[in-house]
């Protein structure tokens, strides 16, 4: 590829870029609107909506026969009993935590630091400095955050957490119709026997509109 | 496609800002087709049009550098930067009361006895 050609194929991938950008940012310019985010998956149209009242309290019927489940399995652990047998086996959770305290406060004062140049106007290498710096402690807070939430990835809280996205997104998921939108799964266990990647895309959306800030 | 970092793009163009300034001047403009139980995208994107509404005033006011808008980290570090000054500020000014208050008790003390 010669100069002239590299050049106009960078052109284009801006362009496409750009085009990316526009499509999508209108897109989401639509879920907020009305709180429903519409998509396409292998030729059916479905939509995920925000919960209504029924739907909440259902979610909280499961959720709690769920809790019932969990609590009397002897192989699942309360994250405090949990902490305490890595304890023993010599992984400290509480270090961890502590670790991650410290690299926030780290932050906490970088960016304060960083604000504080800006506002005052200092120069772009003082700036690029404490970006560099700001990006090392979040990669750093980003690692023992995944360290620590995969150790505690069996427990009963974490446990019943992920179900309740399961049944938050099987709530919230609709299939097109006859021209109208209607449950797309009768069940819970239909819903999650169903292709993986529907299941993916279902519990991003429904997490994105319904979980609380 | 990251919904939250496209929303917060949204939020900080002139056109979200526009309609922001006047929903928020006329009572019967919505921003939304529901007007409650607001989803987490919505609370989202509400917290950002104040959060750019607000960094667009200080560079108006020439408060900061329009720089800060490089960059969602330049914005998010001048907001912490703002945001604590501000609590130093009324720390430093109820110090003051405080002083203030006790001086002029120091002041007013009533002679006893004197009838």
């Amino acid at each position: 590829m010669d100069k002239k050609e590299m050049v106009r194929q960078e052109e284009i991938d801006k362009s496409i870029a750009l085009f990316n950008d526009k499509y999508e940012l209108a897109k989401v310019e639509g879920m907020i609107k009305d709180n429903k985010i519409n998509f396409t998956y292998k030729d059916k149209e479905y939509r995920v909506r925000l919960l209504n009242q029924k739907d909440k309290d259902d979610l909280d019927l499961l959720r709690r026969k769920k809790f019932g489940q969990l609590i009397q399995d002897k192989d699942i652990l309360f994250e405090k009993t949990l902490i305490a047998l890595y304890k023993e086996k010599g992984i400290s959770i509480e270090e961890l935590t502590s670790k991650l305290n410290k690299l926030n406060t780290e932050l906490h004062d970088k960016c304060f630091k960083l604000g504080e140049y800006i506002s005052k106007g200092e120069t772009e290498s003082v700036l690029n400095t404490y970006r560099e710096e700001i990006e090392e402690i979040t990669n750093n807070i980003y690692t023992v955050t995944v360290q620590k939430s995969h150790l505690l990835e069996f427990s009963l809280e974490k446990q019943l957490e992920h179900f309740t996205i399961k049944i938050l997104s099987y709530l919230s998921l609709e299939v097109k119709a006859d021209e109208k939108y209607v449950k797309a799964f009768d069940t819970l266990e239909k819903f999650l026997v169903e292709d993986e990647e529907l299941v993916e895309q279902t519990v991003s959306y429904a997490v994105s509109l319904n979980y609380k800030l | 496609m990251n919904i939250e970092q496209k929303l917060r793009q949204l939020s900080k163009t002139t056109q979200h800002q526009n309609v922001f300034s006047v929903v928020k001047e006329v009572t019967n403009l919505k921003l939304f087709k529901n007007s409650r139980d607001l989803s987490r995208l919505q609370q989202f994107y509400i917290s950002y049009l104040y959060f750019y509404h607000d960094i667009y005033m200080d560079i108006e006011l020439k408060k900061v550098n329009p720089k800060v808008l490089e960059c969602e980290l330049y914005e998010d570090a001048y907001k912490i930067y703002k945001r604590e000054k501000k609590e130093d500020n009324k720390k430093d000014s109820k110090a003051k009361d405080v002083h203030l208050v006790f001086s002029n008790k120091k002041m007013q003390k009533p002679k006893r006895g004197t009838n």
